[in-house]
């Protein structure tokens, strides 16, 4: 009986089911068949060789990755930086977002939002040469500081370990938190005003209307944002990373992506590299499919 | 029901990815190399005429790998590539990329004709017996006279453990080079002349005579950094006080024929304790070790520095020109500076024998009478001063002495637009058999205004380190990666001395990285180097 409904359905559907071939065929080239690749990871592959001609070392990548201490002092610092970006920069472009939905539609609401979206289109290479100036000795943050009192001297930032996880997370959420809006903005003007005038009329304040309108509203978005996010936390700004870092601040600015591409891709050892991102994915993923089952749980909200 | 067809549905999708899989992987196999070159010569060769002149096939077309994303593509427009055209009827494709397009043509079989690599120590050299056609073998059947253009030194050097050469690189410099004193410097302590006169052109040369100096331009010029150098600017690159320094103060590069810790000499620590007190008293700026290559750049030219402990002067040559196009004055001059204290003598170095990029003829090449003539043409004469110089009476002139000289509209629009200028001409750009002894052994360029001087003064103090090349441990060894990780952390160990607040921590951040040198197979690493050190002994003395 069953059998016989899904062909009929195939049937039915057949024009519908032929425009979706060449994605599936697109999917299958561009997606699935390179997952083919992965094997390598259980391999040792130089230049020269072919995936199949490859000797196999079974976990060897694996346990050579697992059994450096360096390696773990990467992940630690990607840890580091990826829980500041997901307490500081996953909230950020939140607020934001309301800030500027709250703004009267004009010139200054668009010149708000041009300004902030700039900086997510200029490369880290750039902004890397722009942090090294501001945060040099004669740069515009120590001038500024010096000028108004707050340090007595000049210092430079980059070369004190301390200081790096804040720059690169401040620096990275300056760069993205206004790319970051634009979901929000949408789904926020995606909002029936009545809801908003209903609330007037009943004397709710902008904040009360922020607290029980706008972010209750927002809710399965944010959710669907922050799983995402939290399947990002072991993945590190490779580029970032590699403008900003220099042998004295290393120590805090060594993360896995820097690290592997120093040990492994560097001296073209691709399987080394493949065995790490594998091991990152499979990671990710775990922790993608525990926070949708606990948004689940708790929220009753899930992406899948 | 449903289950079933689901399951039956999975297994036929499995069935067409496993058949996709084994025809996506199948084109790896190797062919051998009889193919290429069965085929006997097309002309009747000859020891003492090149091939090329002798080959009248018209039209073969022949592509060319190249592994740098930056190289320019272009081909039959410049004057180089125009000529190269005409003279040996060939019309190249170059192609670019990285080691993952590399690996790519490797992995379908489907070689380029000819392929340039960078770095004759990768495993991709090391196992080029597998992929590339011996030069040796081409020349003997195609081209003898490639014998007579190639320097034998160089052939020996890259030869395999089967006795044969594949590859063929650029700016490889032998001993003889060397010894005849025409490769250029590339590194110097360089100070700005206005500065330098101000303070009476004092010696550097002890660290004293240093820090002594260093106080005259802190007192006298407060605006300027008195002392910069290059470096600092990556992880794990310790820039020019490193090993460039120790060059420069001519640390020993061996000791007893066996590997030496030059990180660890005595003399070369006096010194670094002399920077270390001149960071001190503010001599130095902490913006030098977090400044970018760009930035320092910029800084040397906009004369920012008094003094700088310069490496790569080749590459600094824009920014000393920007420099002295603005300021006059400024000018940036090479003088003795730090030397060292226990009495060696200047060992400066350059590119040795192992040369930059290496240049291979592959098993599936179409032509290989042809490629082997184009290496040979390259090398020779012609192909030099084609090279370097450009066509003769269009680019260049042969002057009373038989040097060439370039015409002046193309000396104007190197100076002016160099941009253009590697566009129309190309000269220099087209470095695959390119030697830096060539320009200056039959060129009469006035010398170069920004580094003249520089080059002048580094005459006579180059010395080949031939027995350290390619010691480092094979790539992808556990001694590869501990080296990976000593060598960062020599860079922060280095930036830490610069930096240390007083004699102890000095002596406690130098005792730390002899212990984690210790901690990390360092012993191992010696071993490996030490063998290579007696292997590369063992090719010189062919």
């Amino acid at each position: 009986m069953t059998k016989k409904t899904f062909w009929h359905k195939l049937k039915s559907q057949i024009p519908l089911q032929l425009m979706v071939i060449p994605g599936i065929i697109f999917m299958i080239i561009f997606c699935y068949i390179p997952i083919y690749g992965l094997v390598i990871a259980f391999k040792s592959l130089t230049v020269t060789d072919t995936i199949a001609s490859a000797p196999w070392v079974g976990l060897e990548n694996f346990k050579i990755a697992f059994s450096d201490k360096f390696f773990w002092e990467s992940v630690v610092n990607t840890l580091a930086i990826s829980f500041l970006k997901l307490g500081i920069g996953f909230i950020a472009p939140i607020i934001l977002s309301i800030m500027i939905f709250e703004l009267k539609d004009g010139w200054f609401k668009k010149t708000v939002q041009t300004i902030s979206y700039l900086p997510h289109f200029l490369s880290w290479i750039v902004v890397g040469g722009m942090l090294i100036s501001w945060l040099s000795t004669s740069g515009l943050i120590n001038t500024f500081l010096v000028g108004i009192g707050v340090i007595d001297s000049p210092k430079n930032y980059l070369v004190d370990p301390n200081s790096y996880w804040f720059i690169a997370v401040l620096s990275d959420v300056w760069k993205s938190v206004g790319w970051g809006t634009i979901i929000y903005l949408a789904t926020m003007a995606g909002i029936d005003p009545t809801y908003y005038e209903a609330a007037k009329i009943d004397g709710a304040t902008k904040m009360q209307q922020i607290f029980h309108i706008t972010l209750p509203l927002m809710k399965f978005v944010i959710t669907l944002m922050f799983i995402l996010a939290v399947g990002g936390i072991l993945g590190s700004n490779l580029d970032q990373t590699l403008v900003l870092i220099n042998p004295l601040n290393a120590s805090h600015a060594e993360v896995i992506n820097s690290y592997v591409y120093k040990i492994g891709l560097a001296q073209g050892d691709f399987s080394y590299a493949t065995a790490v991102g594998l091991a990152i994915s499979v990671i990710s993923l775990l922790l993608v499919v525990i926070t949708n089952k606990l948004s689940k749980k708790v929220n009753n909200r899930s992406i899948f | 029901m449903k289950k079933w067809s689901s399951v039956r549905l999975g297994l036929v999708f499995l069935f067409m990815l496993t058949l996709l899989l084994t025809g996506c992987t199948g084109g790896g196999s190797s062919s051998t190399q009889g193919k290429a070159m069965g085929e006997k010569a097309r002309y009747k060769v000859d020891k003492d005429t090149p091939a090329w002149k002798l080959d009248k096939k018209k039209n073969t077309k022949l592509t060319w790998y190249v592994n740098a994303d930056w190289f320019n593509k272009d081909f039959g427009h410049d004057t180089i590539t125009k000529q190269l055209k005409k003279d040996l009827n060939v019309d190249i494709k170059f192609v670019t990329g990285d080691d993952t397009k590399l690996n790519t043509y490797f992995a379908s079989g489907d070689m380029p004709d000819i392929v340039t690599i960078f770095g004759g120590n990768t495993p991709t050299a090391q196992k080029a017996n597998t992929w590339a056609l011996p030069l040796n073998e081409l020349a003997e059947k195609y081209d003898p006279y490639f014998n007579k253009v190639a320097k034998e030194q160089t052939l020996n050097w890259y030869q395999l453990k089967d006795g044969n050469t594949y590859g063929y690189p650029s700016y490889s410099n032998t001993e003889e080079h060397y010894k005849s004193g025409l490769i250029p410097g590339a590194d110097a302590f360089i100070v700005r002349d206005d500065i330098y006169k101000a303070i009476g052109k004092p010696s550097m040369e002890t660290p004293e005579q240093f820090l002594d100096a260093m106080a005259k331009i802190k007192q006298k010029f407060p605006d300027v950094t008195p002392f910069g150098f290059k470096g600092f600017s990556a992880e794990g690159d310790p820039g020019s006080l490193g090993s460039m320094f120790q060059n420069h103060i001519g640390v020993p590069i061996d000791k007893d024929g066996k590997w030496y810790d030059r990180n660890l000499d005595k003399d070369y620590l006096t010194w670094i304790k002399a920077f270390n007190k001149a960071y001190k008293k503010g001599y130095i700026s902490n913006d030098n070790f977090s400044d970018n290559n760009t930035k320092f750049e910029e800084k040397v030219a906009r004369g920012q520095y008094a003094t700088v402990m310069a490496s790569g002067i080749p590459q600094l040559s824009g920014s000393l020109q920007k420099n002295i196009a603005t300021h006059p004055a400024q000018k940036y001059i090479a003088v003795n500076g730090p030397k060292s204290t226990v009495g060696h003598e200047p060992t400066l170095n350059q590119t040795g024998i192992s040369g930059w990029s290496v240049t291979y003829i592959t098993k599936k090449v179409k032509d290989p009478q042809k490629a082997i003539q184009l290496f040979t043409y390259l090398l020779s004469d012609e192909g030099q001063f084609l090279t370097n110089f450009g066509v003769k009476g269009e680019t260049y002139e042969l002057n009373a002495d038989g040097k060439a000289e370039l015409k002046p509209e193309v000396v104007k629009l190197r100076n002016e637009n160099p941009e253009e200028y590697k566009k129309k001409y190309r000269l220099g750009e087209f470095w695959f058999f390119g030697h830096d002894t060539f320009a200056i052994e039959h060129g009469k360029n006035d010398p170069n205004e920004a580094i003249g001087q520089i080059q002048e003064w580094a005459k006579g103090k180059l010395k080949p380190q031939f027995i350290l090349e390619n010691t480092d441990p094979d790539s992808g060894t556990a001694e590869a990666r501990s080296l990976t990780n000593i060598n960062s952390y020599w860079a922060k160990t280095l930036a830490s001395l610069l930096r240390a607040k007083n004699e102890q921590d000095f002596d406690k951040t130098l005792s730390k990285y002899e212990t984690f040198q210790k901690d990390n197979n360092f012993d191992k690493i010696e071993e490996v180097r030490n063998k290579k050190i007696k292997e590369n002994k063992e090719k010189l003395q062919q």
